[in-house]
């Protein structure tokens, strides 16, 4: 383990143990380090700042104008600090217009078990509560290039009872063993977290609508909600998914904490429920918005998501995303991708194109 | 519309067209505003798009199309012989209605002109701005008998009941002209324009004299910024052959210079915030790939449009805000190649002569005009957008043989 992996560790266990944060001068410096860690053992990463004019001669002067790779550029190349041979994992994103995914490679298992465990105790489990987690996520047995299976992977082995359940694999839905494993909940009064992108989510209510069936999960359970409806033709509006959701599994919405992360991160954003559910960070993870020139936008104001994530000690600190958010305070608030980028004349538009092909 | 001539319709509809092709027409001014909120393009842009647009609808220009397309203005009115021993009158098809449903300025008007001088009643679904309204409001005053036969009506595509139409005339993407084409009557003709992107080819013979390469980029500068990229007669990708008078990154870097001349002339108009977050990620991967010795990219400090010089083949066309790919190629060979592959179907070619090549490459993609830079976003009201005729497609034939 390097110092700088052996100092974010510390970071995130004085967080995750004592709540201590970073002011602005030490998240600088964590995230300047990160980063110059990075221009030396980087190369496409360091040709790219070059291009910037940036170097380790010649350092930007705060995290604000550390230039964000694009997460696209994952697709393009390995963006690694080390010799991804002897990765300890390794992450597949999604796919592009070019029908490629790219991949997010780890060299310890360390700092992303930290990172996310830390999140997930605090965002998730403020109440210490064990329980039971019930995954509509691809599990890491079988996919163990999902970034998302691997984190429930890895919470519900630290924080579950034991009795972990698997509904997703591939495209089927295994909900007869999903309910079967609910009503074995409920027999044993152990509340569950039910982990699940809202796509799936909304797939589970069509099945229980179907079913006519609702029930009352015990007290204490949760639901963690991620991914969106990215690349998704259906899209329910977040409101009418929680209603639902707490009407047919008696979960207050309260209870239903929204989760944020990429595959080209280390660490996840998460629902403040208490303040209106902006997205907050852990204290090694900050936000930027940006507009069209790359510069920070306002408060308030609507621009692309830039994550400057110090624990991505393996590949860039700074990432560049299509998402929408605004900075408000306590937080951001994520507006997602919406549909609104194609082109609205008569023009052909890359939907399109991949729709006829 | 039975009781006037052909003759009277047409001069009416260009006495119609001339007063809102000055920008200074009351109703051209009421809707200029309306029109700029809807699309979001600034008001050069749509100043620009009603100057084209009722610049092309000349009483000449509607005459030789109809006479090119029929024979003849007379056989709108009467029976008229054709030569072969028939007689032939082009009768309305009944009543058309015309459908742009996307975010365009006026492309209904000019199918409603011909279906109008054609004598068929005609329905167009206007949007909110009024644009199709007010025009007919002034055909109205230049004869009565339009007040009745071409109705304007703002509506929600759902709710309307198409299978009355006997033809119907629609502009959209693939979904719609599917969604539309479902609710038509199966005696009704369906006249479907759908979504296409346009290309520009630089031949080599264009790039021997640095002025005359001004020229043709300074052209397809303004085409490529006007509709900020969005319309189909929009270039969404050029092809340069490499020549060794100009290199293809020389030629992309006038191209940049001659956008940011022709931005300001046409700023760029509002835009989502997730346009702009898609052209930077866009701009950034560029950057990325630039920077790892692959293409190019050329912008300015506000980002306000993007060329990118020899993206990987295997890429579409960029598809975003002002924003175009740039390949370099041997022949027109490459640029089938490439269009092909990503099955691009093209509405124009623009290119700077009509050498036999460049017209074979756009015959191959389907595109329907080869055309100057210069008269890329300008099509003549005799042109067949689309690949189609203009008025034929709204006159039933009626052939006496006796």
């Amino acid at each position: 383990m390097s110092d700088l992996d052996g100092e974010i560790l510390r970071v995130i266990e004085r967080w995750h143990t004592r709540g201590q944060s970073l002011d602005e001068h030490e998240f600088d410096d964590l995230a300047l380090r990160v980063f110059d860690y990075q221009l030396r053992h980087n190369h496409p990463y360091a040709r790219f700042c070059a291009s910037a004019g940036i170097s380790p001669q010649r350092m930007p002067s705060s995290w604000r104008e550390i230039p964000p790779v694009p997460s696209s550029a994952f697709k393009e190349t390995t963006l690694a600090t080390f010799d991804v041979s002897h990765a300890a994992l390794a992450f597949v994103t999604s796919g592009t217009t070019r029908g490629t995914g790219g991949r997010h490679y780890m060299e310890t298992r360390a700092l992303y078990e930290a990172a996310l465990l830390a999140g997930f105790d605090r965002f998730m489990l403020a109440d210490r509560a064990r329980l039971r987690y019930l995954n509509l996520v691809p599990n890491p047995h079988d996919r163990p290039d999902s970034s998302l299976g691997y984190m429930m992977g890895c919470v519900s082995a630290s924080r579950g009872d034991a009795h972990t359940g698997w509904y997703l694999r591939g495209d089927d839905f295994f909900f007869d063993a999903f309910v079967a494993d609910v009503h074995a909940a409920l027999d044993d009064a152990q509340p569950v977290c039910i982990a699940a992108t809202a796509f799936a989510l909304v797939h589970l209510l069509d099945a229980m609508r179907e079913r006519d069936l609702r029930v009352a999960l015990p007290a204490g359970s949760r639901i963690m909600e991620t991914g969106g409806f990215k690349g998704r033709a259906r899209i329910v509006d977040r409101d009418t998914l929680y209603a639902d959701l707490s009407d047919r599994l008696g979960v207050a919405p309260a209870m239903i904490v929204a989760e944020y992360g990429m595959t080209e991160l280390t660490s996840q954003y998460y629902d403040d429920v208490a303040a209106g559910r902006v997205k907050v960070s852990p204290p090694w993870l900050r936000p930027r918005v940006v507009g069209l020139d790359g510069a920070d936008v306002p408060h308030g104001v609507v621009g692309a998501l830039v994550h400057v994530d110090c624990a991505n000690r393996s590949s860039c600190v700074a990432i560049l995303t299509e998402d929408l958010g605004a900075i408000v305070d306590g937080g951001v608030i994520l507006l997602g991708r919406e549909q609104g980028a194609a082109l609205r004349g008569c023009s052909l538009d890359a939907e399109m194109l991949r729709a006829r092909a | 519309m039975h009781r006037l001539r052909a003759r009277q319709i047409v001069r009416a509809i260009a006495d119609a067209a001339t007063r809102w092709h000055d920008a200074d027409f009351p109703p051209r001014v009421r809707v200029l505003d309306g029109i700029c909120a809807r699309t979001g393009y600034s008001v050069p842009v749509v100043e620009y798009a009603l100057d084209a647009l009722f610049g092309s609808i000349g009483e000449a220009a509607l005459v030789e199309t109809i006479a090119r397309e029929l024979g003849t203005l007379d056989v709108l009115d009467r029976l008229t012989p054709r030569g072969d021993g028939m007689s032939a009158q082009a009768l309305p098809v009944g009543t058309a209605c015309i459908i742009s449903s996307r975010t365009t300025i006026g492309v209904a008007i000019v199918p409603a002109v011909f279906a109008l001088c054609a004598k068929n009643a005609v329905v167009v679904k206007d949007r909110e701005d009024g644009l199709v309204r007010a025009f007919f409001d002034t055909l109205a005053q230049e004869h009565d008998a339009f007040a009745e036969a071409a109705t304007a009506r703002v509506w929600s595509g759902a709710s309307q009941d198409l299978g009355e139409y006997d033809a119907i005339a629609a502009f959209g993407s693939d979904d719609t002209l599917r969604e539309i084409r479902a609710q038509t009557s199966i005696h009704a003709r369906f006249i479907g324009f759908g979504a296409k992107a346009s290309a520009g080819y630089v031949t080599r013979e264009a790039l021997g004299d640095e002025r005359t390469l001004r020229g043709v980029l300074e052209a397809a500068a303004r085409s490529f910024v006007l509709y900020d990229t969005e319309g189909c007669l929009s270039p969404h990708v050029m092809f340069v052959e490499r020549s060794a008078h100009c290199p293809p990154e020389r030629v992309a870097e006038l191209l940049a210079a001659a956008t940011e001349r022709a931005g300001v002339e046409f700023p760029p108009g509002k835009r989502e915030a997730s346009v702009d977050a898609a052209l930077l990620q866009a701009r950034s991967l560029a950057a990325f790939r630039a920077a790892s010795g692959q293409g190019r990219l050329f912008s300015d400090e506000r980002g306000s449009f993007l060329i990118v010089l020899d993206p990987p083949l295997d890429e579409p066309p960029l598809f975003l805000v002002r924003a175009l790919a740039v390949y370099a190629v041997d022949s027109t060979a490459d640029a089938r190649r490439y269009l092909q592959h990503h099955g691009v179907t093209l509405e124009a070619l623009a290119a700077p002569s009509a050498r036999a090549d460049v017209v074979e490459l756009a015959s191959a993609l389907g595109a329907s005009r080869v055309t100057p830079f210069h008269g890329m976003q300008r099509p003549m009201l005799g042109g067949n957008h689309g690949g189609r005729p203009r008025i034929v497609d709204f006159v039933r034939w009626i052939t006496v043989e006796l």
